[in-house]
């Protein structure tokens, strides 16, 4: 089979980019989900506050995701469910299974990396203890209760304030679970604040910084978790530890891009994001694999997935179409002061630049971010390591640079 | 009543603001941090009700899935959310639905509809 764009994974990223990559004339464009239908992980996120920015609408996720499978079923792109993509080629052929087509190759002009993300789980962090069950990465237990209807525990505990940890102590606590507390081994949490509010504060839900879980007691089942104070450097205070019992622990420890095709394809990946080192097109190192979404790195808005999806599609076309010139040697972006992390981290003189910067240690006031070259400055009233900052430079101010750009954030 | 500072974060968008409130109990005296006037009807909201939109699921039978997604289509008081969980509770739905579909109206009185958020065909 032949393709003009190969988009995989059809969550918020692939979504969006399979409907721009034929609004921007690629005319055979094919989507490839490995689940039985479309829409990624919105489909369990069925809580509100998607799309405020994009759309202008406070969207559930599932609401979000069918608005977005509605605008593509009214285009001829082909979408492939079922379909397992198990190998990459650098020369863009794409090995995929499925119970309808069993084996098929697909040989692509241009693909999109939609691959989204996965949850770290108790190895990544390793906890001591025993090994019982009730242990759950928070965003299993989210499908669990949302999708196939099932209570994963009655008294729980959650570490980690990441945003699903956070919205899962709320849904736990409305279907009539006790959440004991949510522990979070920094001294900020990390999710948003508004999340902090509507799903802690509104339900009296403590929050524990600068607190971790040390051990986990049980057999057969989760009877207790040990926790324990950290300090400066984030090791457990002697003296500091707490039994707390309960059924159930969920993690919510962060996200980390899943790139298994990127490397058979030999993508350079970013030891900072974990996910491809991309251009401002959504190109990667590998000539027409373009990636976009949380395969990228992890961010905090589906709003700002849908734009680099939107990004990805458009350039992804040009491709394609063999319009996307690289006449260029591309420059690298780099993080300079109070930066953690950066997205793109090449500009390639081909669009406008769109940089999504995440802080390494939050700022309470006023900031400046420069971008320099070309020298830009640009106002944000906090920086906080939890909450992306997004500013634009247009290309008509980086046609003329020739050494990396760097990216710095100061306290005004 | 004698005047008490109350501090809010708004949860209408992502920004978060956080508003400090001077209020004799009903009245505002002063506000500080709202950036948009949303936050200024959040805050003045939150001092008398607060409101939220619940987001929940409720059964269904013969779809693919065990539980369709729901919420209520505008703000209903927060304090209300223990009973209108314990009413959904009560309720199977049958496939297909369409997204949108009123689930239950007018729920406890408040004004709401509980709605389906995606649609579910019967498998």
């Amino acid at each position: 089979m032949e393709a003009d764009v190969a988009v995989i994974g059809s969550g918020p990223a692939g979504l969006t980019a399979a409907i721009h990559a034929r609004r921007s004339g690629a005319s055979r464009v094919v989507l490839l989900e490995r689940e039985e239908e479309l829409g990624g992980i919105l489909k369990q996120c069925i809580h509100n506050g998607f799309g405020l920015e994009q759309f202008k609408q406070d969207y559930t996720g599932p609401e979000y995701a069918e608005r977005l499978i509605n605008e593509l079923q009214h285009t001829d792109v082909q979408c492939l469910l079922n379909t397992l993509v198990t190998d990459l080629s650098p020369d863009r052929i794409i090995t995929t299974l499925s119970p309808q087509h069993g084996a098929l190759q697909i040989k692509a002009r241009s693909i999109v990396l939609a691959m989204g993300c996965r949850e770290r789980t108790r190895g990544s962090i390793g906890i001591p203890g025993t090994r019982p069950a009730g242990i759950f990465a928070a965003g299993v237990a989210q499908r669990f209760v949302n999708i196939d209807g099932y209570l994963p525990g009655r008294q729980a505990v959650i570490l980690g304030s990441g945003d699903i940890g956070l919205i899962m102590a709320r849904r736990l606590t409305l279907e009539g679970a006790s959440v004991i507390g949510v522990y979070e081994i920094m001294s900020y949490p990390g999710g948003l604040k508004r999340n902090i509010v509507q799903c802690l504060n509104d339900f009296g839900i403590p929050l524990h910084l600068s607190h971790t879980v040390t051990d986990i007691r049980g057999r057969e089942r989760v009877e207790a978790v040990v926790v324990s104070r950290v300090d400066d450097a984030l090791n457990p205070v002697p003296g500091s530890q707490q039994v707390i019992q309960c059924d159930t622990l969920l993690l919510s420890v962060g996200l980390i891009p899943e790139n298994e095709l990127s490397r058979k394809a030999g993508i350079e990946l970013s030891p900072d994001t974990g996910g491809p080192l991309t251009r401002e097109t959504m190109e990667t190192s590998v000539p027409g694999v373009f990636a976009c979404g949380n395969v990228s790195t992890v961010f905090d808005l589906v709003d700002y997935v849908a734009q680099t999806g939107e990004a990805a599609g458009r350039c992804a076309a040009r491709y394609a179409a063999g319009d996307l010139h690289q006449s260029r040697q591309p420059v690298d972006i780099v993080a300079g002061q109070n930066v953690r992390l950066l997205f793109p981290q090449r500009y390639g003189f081909q669009d406008d630049l769109v940089l999504f910067i995440r802080a390494a240690e939050p700022v309470e006031n006023p900031v400046t971010v420069e971008v320099k070259p070309p020298g830009s400055k640009i106002t944000r009233p906090y920086a906080r390591p939890n909450e992306m900052l997004r500013v634009k430079v247009p290309m008509s101010k980086l046609t003329e640079i020739r050494q990396p750009i760097r990216v710095s954030i100061r306290e005004k | 009543m004698t005047a008490q500072q109350q501090h809010f974060v708004c949860v209408v968008c992502p920004i978060g603001c956080e508003i400090d409130v001077v209020h004799d109990g009903n009245r505002i005296i002063s506000m500080e941090g709202s950036k948009c006037e949303r936050s200024e009807e959040f805050v003045t909201q939150e001092l008398v009700e607060p409101m939220r939109i619940l987001t929940t699921t409720v059964r269904i039978e013969g779809a693919r899935w065990a539980v369709v997604p729901v919420r209520t289509d505008k703000s209903v008081p927060r304090r209300l959310f223990p009973r209108i969980m314990r009413q959904l509770r009560g309720i199977t739905l049958q496939a297909p639905i369409n997204m949108l579909d009123v689930v239950v109206s007018d729920v406890l009185g408040t004004g709401a509809d509980v709605i389906a958020t995606r649609t579910m065909t019967r498998e």
